[in-house]
């Protein structure tokens, strides 16, 4: 480009052209040269006298954190879904991933969209991926070191509504298959309440804590490939949940609707939901005490 | 692993030849058709074509993603309220085939340590060890393919793949059966082998 400017510049010179013609060059003469625009009450600064404006630094102690999130807008159906940095102060966040994807959207942009409840664990509103993990953004803490960057997608292998919003409309429904409700044709024997005893309601903890966040479904490689037919580990555990039911009368109804090849013997024993539930349940335990109490019967 | 990277060149080479020819005929053509006094660009389609594959290395880059079933458009099956249909109770492979499975899996424990163990080589012993083998296999394939190949999406190659496994258990059944027969049998040949 360079070379060009000076060949036309030497062409302009021998060819004797009228000056209106010839192409004027920008000038890099020093001001003091021009003369004339100089107003004396405005002096001009010589470059040596002034300062540089600099960026505005950071408050001391800032601990910056980046985070990487999923975003995706159902309005803009052509656009593909892309990861979108946010760069937050830990110093003026909360300690769980769900304060700062709400400081995000409070503070930062207003467009990212996320499903969030109660903020202590107990809706499951807030199941994401983070860093790889399937848990509950409210029950995740920002891993304080900072240099490491925090990546958020939305649940694995759901459709996406928006950002890190899932569709959840198949889990439901395979969860309203399984019928979880108290199933009796006699009334109590008391005519009032149908009672338990101790051991019968032991049986039951660790099942009824289940807030079904699908966490533990969409952990699965075998919800993954086939969850059309599978029903998958959170909804195992609750079959498995009126199943254990002493009060329930309909075991070997429900117990029938799981004995086929797809609904409950795809589980290959990953223990993937063990390892990921955000309460602490164990729903490969239960899907084993169901295929257990199935066995040679 | 060679015969792996042979096939993706092969592949390679394959694709890029006919989009060399297709690129170089389209840009006679334009050039012909842009100014018709120009001469014909002989020597530049030559020398395109002995261009360091240069095309090749752009065929490679921009081959597509081809992923395994990608997944299809969502579909809601009845109203959101409904729930999933519940399959009839096949026992015969649900809780029987599983039962049936462990079973095979764990007769196969100590059918394979005993033999080093103690050294015996009953000839009954071996035979029941191959048939564990053979159906404990069977049953691992069948589960694969079942898991890999959802007879809804691939109906066809579910079963072409089904029958193959089918083909495939029969011929081991008869190979392992004359070797068990006719020759040493399969102890006997693990232990040649491990001191040869």
């Amino acid at each position: 480009m360079a070379t060009t400017r000076a060949l036309a510049r030497l062409a302009v010179r021998r060819t004797a052209v009228p000056a209106m013609w010839t192409r004027s060059f920008a000038t890099v003469d020093p001001i003091t040269k021009v003369g004339e625009t100089i107003n004396p009450s405005r002096p001009v600064v010589p470059e040596s006298k002034t300062s540089t404006a600099k960026e505005p630094i950071p408050e001391k102690g800032s601990k910056i954190k980046t985070f990487h999130i999923y975003r995706w807008n159902p309005d803009e159906p052509t656009s593909k879904p892309r990861m979108q940095t946010y760069t937050l102060d830990l110093n003026k966040t909360g300690p769980m991933m769900l304060d700062a994807l709400i400081r995000i959207k409070n503070e930062v942009d207003p467009t990212l969209t996320f499903r969030r409840s109660c903020r202590e664990g107990i809706c499951g509103s807030c199941a994401m991926n983070i860093d790889g993990v399937n848990t509950l953004a409210c029950l995740c803490r920002i891993p304080t070191d900072t240099s490491k960057e925090s990546r958020i997608y939305p649940l694995p292998h759901t459709y996406v509504v928006k950002d890190l919003v899932p569709d959840l409309t198949l889990f439901y429904k395979q969860y309203r298959s399984i019928k979880p409700y108290l199933q009796r044709n006699t009334p109590p024997p008391d005519g009032r309440e149908n009672r338990q005893s101790k051991a019968e309601r032991k049986k039951l903890d660790g099942l009824y804590e289940c807030i079904l966040c699908a966490c533990c479904s969409t952990s699965c490689p075998s919800y993954w490939w086939n969850q059309e037919e599978y029903l998958g580990p959170a909804v195992l555990l609750q079959s498995y949940r009126w199943i254990a039911d002493s009060r329930d009368e309909k075991t070997a109804e429900r117990q029938d609707a799981l004995n086929n090849t797809m609904s409950l013997y795809r589980c290959h024993t990953i223990l993937n939901c063990s390892r990921t539930c955000p309460k602490g349940l164990n729903p490969a335990l239960a899907i084993a005490e169901i295929k257990k109490s199935m066995a040679f019967t | 692993m060679a015969s792996m990277a042979r096939l993706t060149l092969l592949r390679q080479a394959c694709s890029a030849a006919p989009t060399k020819r297709m690129a170089s005929s389209i840009a006679r053509s334009t050039i012909n058709h842009a100014s018709p006094l120009s001469r014909q660009p002989l020597q530049s389609a030559f020398v395109r074509d002995t261009l360091p594959g240069a095309s090749r290395i752009a065929t490679f880059h921009t081959t597509s993603r081809r992923p395994i079933l990608p997944p299809l458009p969502q579909k809601v099956q009845g109203t959101l309220n409904d729930p999933t249909i519940v399959p009839d109770p096949s026992p015969a492979h649900g809780s029987y085939h599983w039962s049936f499975e462990r079973l095979v899996s764990a007769g196969l424990v100590p059918l394979t340590i005993a033999p080093f163990a103690a050294g015996s080589l009953n000839p009954l012993m071996d035979a029941t060890l191959c048939a564990l083998l053979l159906v404990h296999s069977h049953v691992g394939f069948q589960s694969s393919i079942i898991d890999y190949f959802p007879v809804n999406r691939v109906p066809a190659v579910r079963s072409l793949l089904m029958w193959i496994l089918r083909i495939a258990t029969i011929t081991v059944g008869v190979s392992l059966y004359e070797f068990e027969t006719n020759d040493v049998g399969i102890t006997e040949a693990i232990k040649r082998i491990w001191h040869a």
